[in-house]
């Protein structure tokens, strides 16, 4: 028990570095039978915790308001994580008669040809996603840059997240 | 002379940023252990004749003649007279002594003497001159070309030609570079902008495809290096990449997105008509030619993941090709040999280890090429007995070759550098 206990307070003081999700994590560690095993879960991962700092919603590359959305690894389908993005993207798009152009960008994983396929379905879903909230599909135009367009370099988890994109804006 | 004709050219933005030289250094995939028989190959001493610095010619020899397959270099010593046709005591027991001398005036001259050991016979006087330094490697593959051809081994004429690649330089940029295979000559002739996919049109390797973006539209040319004509051939919304060419160059298979789904097409070049080849609402990319241009061999996510799979040019249905792996991104044919990369981690994040491996369809015998890292773009040489590859650390690129016959395999660091796509 003693161990436990110890294992939850050493988790607390590793999260105490992340003020955006403490309070989240702090609530769950209240919360009822599985306190302790969480606890030591927690414990265990201290370094994964520190990922759990990383909000992708804090990041964007879009431009003119716009929201990029971000994907799974390997994955083209938006994410019900990224709706409050959409929804932006929604409003700004129907606000406005300009062109709009989604870019879809990939991690460095797999080869480039396949890579540029998949930014590309990455893009159309998120074209698809505009239209049936009434955007109209022929001032959307979709492109996709595999991985020739990284926001970030490094080899981390994170970085790679925030390659996974489309990224939109208007033409102009 | 065809590359110093196309810098005149202002068609297109061909520049001449540099000439790079990398560094001289060849680190062997120590993970490939397949030796061939030292019995197999001919045992040359090389001796090096040069007054002047010839040091990179010298590797360039050892390198050439270890790629081939049919050399083993077990000496080699300076020497002291080109002239002279005696054996150095140390080189005795060598089947043939290589004796090369580089020197330069106005021109760069290497002239190579190959002797058979055992009666002292000249099979080979030849002189080699080149007016530029940046290409003295050429002068050395190609003599190393003749001593293989009068030794009766199999061609080994893949060394003397050019390879073609593109390679990111920043964000939407990346540069179209021609480059002999072992990197010591590199020329940039396409820079600005995003240019991707390059792929040569000919055996001759006079004419290459590749894709830029116009306006935000990807969009194919066609350059011939003879003359610096550059020529749109087609463009497509959302991506578009030549993947094969035909053995008569008139056909290529492109991937193709005009309604924002990827599939495979033919284009003939010569009458513009173009053939939709693939229809699957997913992932259909890197088609390429097999049975005599009857089928096709591509890479689909029909599955999820990444499968290499075929079809019959012109009828319905696709079938797996192979079945090894859980995802296979991308993949090369030469008759009946299948080489393909194959995905054997399974972290979404983190480090994941590709490696290449070559199946035989009609011996159903299937066998690595690489043992580790990140190993993609399996492209077999024009006589299917060498395949080239790109090795991924971090942001640079390794190229790998190995001889399919021999396993002789040499991996060449490409400094700083991130290949986009290579071709040769």
């Amino acid at each position: 028990m003693k161990l436990k206990i110890l294992l939850a307070v050493a988790s607390l003081v590793v999260l105490t570095g992340c003020s955006s999700k403490s309070s989240k994590l702090g609530s769950y560690l209240e919360n009822g039978s599985d306190k302790y095993k969480t606890n030591k879960e927690f414990a265990g991962e201290s370094v994964n915790i520190g990922e759990e700092c990383f909000d992708i919603s804090q990041h964007n590359s879009s431009k003119d308001n716009f929201k990029s959305i971000y994907f799974g690894f390997n994955d083209y389908s938006v994410s019900g994580e990224m709706m409050n993005n959409m929804d932006q993207n929604i409003n700004v798009a129907t606000s406005t008669q300009d062109y709009i152009v989604l870019e879809g960008n990939c991690d460095e994983f797999g080869t480039d040809e396949y890579n540029y396929a998949l930014g590309l379905k990455r893009a159309k879903s998120v074209k698809d996603a505009l239209v049936s909230s009434g955007v109209e599909s022929d001032r959307i135009n979709v492109v996709s840059l595999g991985e020739s367009t990284p926001v970030c370099t490094k080899q981390t988890d994170n970085c790679y997240k925030l390659n996974r994109r489309v990224d939109l804006q208007l033409s102009k | 002379m065809f590359i110093d004709k196309i810098y005149t050219m202002n068609i297109f933005r061909i520049t001449i940023i540099q000439l790079l030289f990398i560094t001289n250094i060849y680190a062997i995939d120590a993970t490939i252990k397949i030796e061939k028989d030292v019995e197999q190959r001919a045992i040359i001493g090389l001796v090096n004749e040069s007054n002047t610095d010839s040091s990179s010619v010298f590797n360039q020899f050892k390198q050439d003649f270890k790629i081939s397959g049919h050399f083993l270099v077990k000496n080699s010593i300076n020497g002291s007279s080109y002239d002279s046709n005696i054996i150095p005591l140390k080189l005795k027991s060598m089947e043939y002594i290589v004796k090369f001398k580089y020197s330069v005036d106005n021109l760069h001259k290497l002239s190579v003497k190959l002797i058979k050991v055992s009666n002292n016979k000249v099979l080979l006087q030849k002189n080699y001159n080149m007016n530029d330094s940046k290409k003295v490697p050429f002068i050395v593959h190609k003599s190393v070309s003749d001593i293989n051809d009068i030794l009766g081994f199999k061609s080994i004429d893949w060394i003397n030609k050019f390879i073609i690649y593109s390679v990111y330089t920043s964000p939407k940029k990346s540069d179209i570079v021609l480059s002999d295979y072992s990197f010591n000559f590199q020329k940039t002739i396409i820079s600005g902008g995003l240019n991707i996919f390059p792929k040569w049109l000919n055996k001759s390797k006079t004419s290459f495809l590749y894709t830029t973006y116009e306006r935000g539209v990807p969009t194919l040319y066609k350059v011939n290096l003879k003359n610096g004509h550059k020529k749109k051939i087609i463009t497509s919304q959302g991506m578009l990449v030549c993947s094969d060419v035909s053995k008569d160059s008139s056909k290529v298979l492109l991937t193709m997105a005009p309604n924002s789904q990827a599939d495979i097409y033919e284009l003939n070049l010569k009458t513009g008509v173009k053939k939709r080849l693939t229809t699957f609402k997913g992932i259909d990319v890197n088609g390429k030619y097999m049975n005599d241009e009857k089928s096709i061999a591509f890479v689909s996510n029909r599955l999820k993941y990444a499968k290499i799979f075929t079809k019959k040019i012109g009828k319905k249905g696709a079938s797996k090709l192979i079945y090894h792996g859980k995802n296979n991104n991308s993949c090369d044919i030469y008759g009946d040999n299948v080489a393909y990369s194959s995905k054997e981690t399974n972290s979404a994040f983190g480090k994941n280890r590709f490696n290449i491996y070559v199946a035989s369809l009609s011996k159903s015998t299937t066998f690595p090429v690489t043992a580790t890292g990140e190993n993609q773009f399996p492209r077999f040489s024009q006589d299917g007995s060498i395949l080239m590859y790109v090795k991924k650390q971090r942001n640079n690129s390794s190229v790998g070759y190995i001889n399919l016959t021999s396993k002789q395999s040499i991996l060449i660091p490409i400094n700083n550098k991130k290949i986009q796509s290579i071709d040769w």
